[in-house]
């Protein structure tokens, strides 16, 4: 692939910088990856503040204060926000489950960043960098692991519905938070993707759509008639990609004024 | 206030007969971070394998009803003692922490302990 070759060969070059693209970016400091960006993907901070582990307001506090200086994740540290342990785990997380959706775009007419701007840097300030064959072979590992769970990618872009009478979805009660199935299972309303599932529940995406492949292996959710494709991708198409499509480029602009601006 | 560097240095150092740890994300089975091993202890390949048990204990939970949550799952080897212990993770993502330890030399209680120690400074 392409894109494959393009990070081996930044990498190599121990570039600085950010390969972006309509799917995402990903930021290298020294040829390793330091933040990952997807719109597909909850990032840090909805993940922080979605399950109540941060409020609002310190990390816009955060992200006003430390993110001029790309140190954003830093200042949480440094004003007691959280613990080097935690900022490290929740960034590392988020960032390989951005890079997953970069590097592997579900919507597969879209193609992997090939653009590359040189001495971009993250306004989230790097915490642990990841090397670039590490993250290449991690995004290998769970394409597998998502084709071992159930080998049918059509239920990625389609709604979740639960299958009435599977006795999963009726079961009800408190749900426990640390079984992420279950919580999928009753997230899925019938309208939802496993992406925006994963965006109300403030967790991994690839962990959400890892549930879903699995619920469906297992027949509590519906798999989508592969000879219906049209009906299986187009409300997935049709909502999120028109303001993600943009997204990225307008941040990047920001970025760039931003950077213009500190010279 | 430890990063997740110091750690993992910390468990080897400080657990007698530590063999190798890692920190493993179990929604996806990667291993945040790993140190020790051997060549016939592949981390990374452990580290995987064992988010499989970890999920099977919580699916068998789940399926018997027990409203309560893991603290830790032992794993007893004809001359290793595989401990897995579950953070209560609060930054969206499940992880636990998986500590390979040589059965002749380890002291379980110790090690649990120190585990625990280990998870509160992380965390905290």
């Amino acid at each position: 692939m392409s894109g494959d070759s393009t990070l081996a060969r930044l990498a190599a070059e121990r570039a600085t910088g950010a390969l972006h693209g309509c799917v995402g970016a990903l930021y290298l400091a020294d040829g390793a990856v330091v933040h990952a960006e997807s719109p597909a993907v909850p990032d840090v901070g909805w993940r922080l503040t979605a399950g109540g582990r941060l409020s609002p307001e310190s990390w816009d506090e955060a992200v006003e204060e430390g993110g001029p200086d790309y140190r954003a994740g830093s200042f949480l540290v440094e004003h007691g926000r959280l613990s080097r342990g935690e900022l490290e785990l929740c960034h590392l997380s988020a960032l390989f489950d951005a890079a997953y959706f970069v590097l592997s775009p579900l919507d597969t007419t879209q193609r992997v960043p090939d653009r590359f701007l040189k001495e971009a840097k993250h306004w989230f300030g790097p915490v642990r960098p990841v090397s670039v064959p590490l993250l290449q072979r991690e995004v290998r590992r769970r394409r597998c692991l998502l084709e071992r769970a159930w080998p049918r990618p059509e239920v990625d872009a389609a709604p979740v519905v639960p299958v009435a009478g599977a006795g999963g979805a009726g079961r009800g009660g408190p749900l426990p938070p640390t079984c992420g199935r279950q919580a999928v299972l009753a997230a899925a309303d019938g309208v939802r993707t496993p992406l925006q599932i994963a965006r109300a529940l403030g967790r991994s995406a690839f962990a959400t759509l890892l549930d879903v492949r699995r619920l469906a292996a297992a027949g509590l959710v519906r798999t989508p008639e592969a000879d219906l494709p049209g009906t299986a991708v187009r409300p997935a198409r049709l909502s999120p990609p028109a303001p993600t499509a943009a997204a990225p480029e307008i941040s990047l602009l920001y970025r760039i004024r931003d950077a213009l601006e500190a010279l | 206030m430890a990063n997740t560097e110091l750690a993992l240095k910390d468990a080897m150092s400080s657990i007698d007969g530590a063999i190798g740890v890692a920190l493993v994300d179990y929604s996806s089975g990667m291993a945040l971070g790993t140190l020790g091993g051997s060549q016939t202890l592949d981390l990374n390949v452990a580290a995987a394998g064992n988010t499989d048990v970890v999920r099977a204990k919580l699916r068998a939970m789940e399926m018997l009803n027990i409203q309560d949550s893991i603290e830790d799952i032992l794993i007893t080897l004809g001359t290793q003692y595989h401990l897995i212990r579950l953070l209560t993770g609060r930054g969206g993502n499940g992880l636990f922490l998986y500590l390979v330890l040589d059965g002749k030399r380890a002291n379980l209680a110790m090690a649990r302990h120190q585990l625990r120690r280990i998870e509160a400074e992380l965390e905290v």
